[in-house]
Order: structure tokens, then C-alpha cells, then sequence
């Protein structure tokens, strides 16, 4: 009777299905890379990456029909297996590089090509709105990456091209994601070889800076250095506005305090990617662990509440006892 | 002299009942979830707390759908709305009643009839229980299963705290309400007469 009375139930359990379904998109997205689905893997593999994306490769002189081996410099060698396991595997290489590249041995102006930004293709597309592109890219021009560098530091800095994937949301758990952010940090930070690149100034080791921390290594573990490194923001889901040193978290209080926006942070994180891994049912319902950031929280709640909640009892108590005591009373009026 | 009427149709007692039942479960978990941590379970482990917690609050948010959907298009629904002019007074007669009054033997001002199923402390309680703390709790539940809505800081605050707490908060108001509609139903005809009337539907009038 109550179902036909009220048809919602039927509407609101598929919508509860519908929500959990939507958590496994991603899966499906990853499912459809690689080189074997690439239109462009044969070209590439002839143009480029027989060079490219070998370590050691062979040149021959057509005229005298020698040949020998080179090793590939590092910096300029592709892994095939990475590029087309990434977000950009569907390109040919010259989709994006300049038709100059043809021409082997390389021209002089080839060393010259401006990388592509994310913005260039990714900037204000409707497409790829939910990225907020534009957003990421507001930061980081207010970023030390971008004020330090005259503009010499670029998205592929951090985020190659060839080898991208959206780490947040692909990495299956925290510390892996904590482990891989870091690790794009200190590609730079560790070695001032590359990080010469951009800047004249000199490296400052990491760690020695870091020992100000009470256990270091537990900390460097457990947290992106972008978490204390960056202007956090609600809106993009990895911050992108590093600031200088000085500026970074330095107080315990800031990240271990009961509403740190850390934590907050940290939580939204937890909460999306337990989501979008899992679908609703399992990945919010029954499996959300990071709950504990409500619990007792507010000493002074959770104890008004109880005490509220006694004298309520306490109440009902004394009135009940009134009842019975007054009974006589009652019927002596009757 | 007393006649029985029938008050409750099956629709507000399945949904009472159900009501009911999420609620315990919710105040259990939720108490469980605020007093102890993963390390020491108070009632029961804080991991199945959480998922208790969870699928009742959904189930809960269903019901209330039920609950609002009924009482827009049933006659139940006219119980829930009051009538300001003079409100003050009543409440202060049904306050005075429950205070002295009933002690006196003197008759309830506002008897349970066909007409009326809540007194006025009653009415405005429950309205403020079910359109007001009740949604307000769905909110902030849903918001903490759904956190990127939520904002960063509001007045200086963890957008996320000022959820949880107020989330706590309304809980706690909830805990409070439902032991005193507990107590006051044991005021009827006989303590026990409003519990049997809310299962077979018959009211008996005192």
C-alpha cells in the first residue's frame, strides 16, 4: 500500500545505484589506453620513438652504409610503455611537436620549440572545465615557480606531457599519491643539475631544511611537501600556488589543530577518492574512515550535550516520582 | 469518560516505526562515533559504527521523504500547522498542566480528540523536530558523505568543523527531544495507553 502510494522509494533506489555507478567511471576511462588502440603507434614508433624511446639507438650513414649505436641523453628519451599509458596517448608525436622534427638530423631551430602549456589546450574548453585549467593557472602565476623563474618554470616542470596522469585521482592509496607528489618535487629540488635549469640560484638541500621538524622522516613520509608548500585552495583539488620558503607552514598548530584547513583538506580528499574509486555504496557508506575528524571534536559539545541530556532524565525522573508520590492527591481531588 | 477513535492510519505508524528504529540505531552509532575512537569501540567498533551510521542515515532521509510527501497530501499534514494568534497562551496552559495541573487531577486543556492529535507543546515541538532539525540534519549529513560542497572557512572557521559540530549539535537536540516525546507519551489515559495506540492505531481519549 505505502509503495503504491508512494512511488518514490522506486525513484529514490535507482538514484542511490546511479551514484554508486558513477564512482567507477574512471576505471573504464583507464581501461581504453595503450599502444595497441593508438592510430598513431606505428607512425610514431617510425618517425620518433625507433630513436626516441630507446636508450640506445642506431644511426646510420646512408652514404657509406656505416652504423653504430648512441645512447639516447636522458632528457630527451620517451619511454613508449609510459607515453602511452598516459592521458596524451592517443597523439602522434607531431601533433604536438613541429614538423621540423621530420628532418633527421634535426634542425638547429627544432631545439628552439616552445612546449605546449596545459593552458594551450586545455584553457577555457567546456571539456575540460571540471579540471579548472584556468583556475591552476591563476596560481601558479602567483606561484614562487613562476615569479622566481621569469616565467622560465612551465607546467612540464612538474607535469611532463608525455607521461601525465591525473595522479590524485588514479593513485590508489594516500601514501602512494603523498610518495609520487613528492617525487615531482624533488626531481628539481634534489638535483641542482635540473633545477639549474630554470634558476641561477643555489640549491638548498632538503632534508637538512627539513630537520626543524620533530621526526623528519615520519612527516616527509606522510605528508605532500605541497601540503605545507602551497596556498591551499578549496576549488582546485591539488594547489598549485607554491609559495617561497618563508611563507610555508612552520607552526604545529597549523595542520594538528581541530579545524586546520588541512585537515579539512585532507578529509575532501579522502572522502572523493574513497568515492571515485569505490562508488557511493562502498566508498562513502561503508568505508569512509576518515569520519573521525567529527568525533569529539568539541570537548565543550560533547559534554554540554550530555549534561543537557541528564538533567532531561533527571527531570523526567523527578516527575515521574511526583506521579507517584501525588497519586493519592490526584484521586483525593477526583 | 473515555471513546476510542481510530487516530493513526497504517502509512504514520509503518513510518513511525521506521522513524523510530533509524532513529535508535543513529543515536547509538552517533554516540558510539563521538565517544570513543578507532581504537576503542564504545558500543560497536567505530568502523561499523560508521557504516551503521551511513546506511541508516540515507535509509532515514527516505523515510523523512515518505514522511513530508505524506503529510502534503494526507490530512495529517493539518496537525502540523499552527496557529500563532494565541499561541503563547496555550503553551503556557499546556506547560502549566504538565507542571501542576496534572498533579491537581485537573483535566488536560487540550485532550487528544478526533481533531487534535497534538497538544500545543507537542505541535510546536514537533514541527520544530521534523521541519526544522531533522532537514538540517540530512544537510550536514549529506554534506559530510559529500565534503567538496562544503565551504572552506566560514567566519574563520573549518567550513568542515563548523558541519560536524552543528551536525553533533542537531543530533544531541534530536537525543533530547526523543526522550522527552518517550516520557510524555507515558502521560496518557495509562502509561502504557499512547505506545498501544501508536501500534493498533486506536486512540483511547483522556
Amino acid at each position: 500500500m505505502i509503495f503504491r502510494k508512494f512511488p518514490l522509494f522506486v525513484f529514490i533506489l535507482p538514484l542511490l545505484a546511479t551514484l554508486n555507478a558513477a564512482g567507477q567511471e574512471q576505471d573504464t576511462l583507464k581501461a581504453v589506453r595503450g599502444a595497441e588502440h593508438s592510430l598513431y603507434a606505428d607512425a610514431n614508433e617510425q618517425n620518433c620513438l625507433r630513436c626516441h624511446g630507446k636508450l640506445v639507438y642506431s644511426i646510420a650513414d646512408t652514404v657509406t652504409g656505416q652504423s653504430r649505436k648512441e645512447l639516447m641523453a636522458e632528457h630527451n628519451f620517451v619511454s613508449p610503455d609510459a607515453y602511452y599509458n598516459s592521458v596524451h596517448w592517443s597523439f602522434s608525436c607531431l601533433d604536438c611537436h613541429s614538423e621540423g622534427f621530420r628532418k633527421f638530423p634535426h634542425a638547429i631551430e627544432t631545439r628552439f620549440e616552445t612546449g605546449w602549456s596545459c593552458l594551450d589546450c586545455h584553457g577555457y574548453d567546456p571539456t575540460y572545465a571540471k579540471y579548472k585549467f584556468e583556475e591552476i593557472d591563476a596560481e601558479y602565476q602567483k606561484s614562487i615557480h613562476y615569479t622566481a623563474t621569469e616565467g622560465a618554470f612551465t607546467c612540464w616542470q612538474c607535469h611532463d606531457a608525455h607521461y601525465y596522469r591525473p595522479l590524485a585521482r588514479e593513485t590508489g592509496s594516500q601514501r602512494d599519491n603523498i610518495f609520487k607528489s613528492n617525487e615531482m618535487c624533488l626531481h628539481c629540488h634534489g638535483n641542482p643539475d635540473i633545477m639549474g635549469l630554470v634558476t641561477e640560484k643555489e640549491l638548498t638541500m632538503v632534508l637538512p631544511r627539513h630537520e626543524w621538524l620533530p621526526d623528519p622522516d615520519r612527516h616527509l613520509a606522510a605528508v605532500r611537501c605541497i601540503d605545507c608548500h602551497t596556498r591551499m585552495s578549496d576549488s582546485v583539488l591539488v594547489a598549485h600556488e607554491v609559495m617561497s620558503a618563508d611563507s610555508a607552514v612552520n607552526s604545529c598548530v597549523d595542520c594538528h589543530s581541530q579545524n586546520s584547513i588541512l585537515m579539512g583538506t585532507l578529509y575532501k580528499y579522502s572522502a572523493k577518492e574513497s568515492r571515485d574509486q569505490e562508488g557511493f555504496i562502498n566508498g562513502v557508506i561503508f568505508s569512509n574512515d576518515s569520519y573521525v575528524i567529527g568525533a569529539n571534536r568539541s570537548k565543550f559539545i560533547s559534554l554540554t550535550g550530555m549534561l543537557v541530556i541528564l538533567l532531561v532524565l533527571v527531570f523526567a525522573g523527578a516527575h515521574t516520582i511526583f506521579r507517584i508520590i501525588i497519586r493519592p492527591v490526584k484521586k483525593y481531588y477526583e | 469518560m473515555s471513546s476510542n477513535f481510530y487516530h493513526y492510519p497504517v502509512w504514520v505508524r509503518l513510518w513511525h516505526a521506521t522513524n523510530g528504529i533509524l532513529c535508535l540505531f543513529l543515536i547509538v552509532t552517533g554516540f558510539s562515533m563521538l565517544y570513543s575512537n578507532p581504537e576503542n569501540a564504545l558500543v560497536v567498533t567505530f568502523q561499523r559504527a560508521v557504516a551503521i551510521h551511513n546506511t541508516c542515515g540515507v535509509l532515514l532521509t527516505i523515510s523523512y521523504t515518505v514522511f513530508f510527501t505524506g503529510n502534503l497530501f494526507t490530512a495529517n499534514g493539518r496537525h502540523y500547522l499552527i496557529k500563532l494568534k494565541g499561541l503563547g497562551k496555550r503553551l503556557f496552559q499546556q506547560g502549566y498542566f504538565y507542571a501542576y495541573g496534572y498533579f491537581r487531577g485537573e483535566k488536560a486543556p487540550f485532550p487528544v480528540d478526533r481533531d487534535r492529535k497534538f497538544n500545543p507543546l507537542q505541535q510546536v515541538s514537533y514541527v520544530g523536530v521534523m521541519y526544522m532539525i531533522l532537514p538540517m540534519l540530512f544537510v550536514t549529513g549529506w554534506a559530510l558523505m559529500f565534503p567538496e560542497f562544503i565551504l572552506k572557512r566560514f567566519l574563520g572557521v573549518s567550513g568542515i568543523f563548523l558541519t560536524d559540530q552543528f551536525h553533533v549539535v542537531l543530533g544531541f537536540l534530536t537525543v533530547i527531544f526523543l526522550f522527552i516525546h518517550l516520557y510524555v507519551s507515558t502521560m496518557g489515559k495509562s502509561p502504557v495507553s499512547n505506545f498501544r495506540s501508536i501500534v493498533t492505531g486506536w486512540q483511547e481519549s483522556h
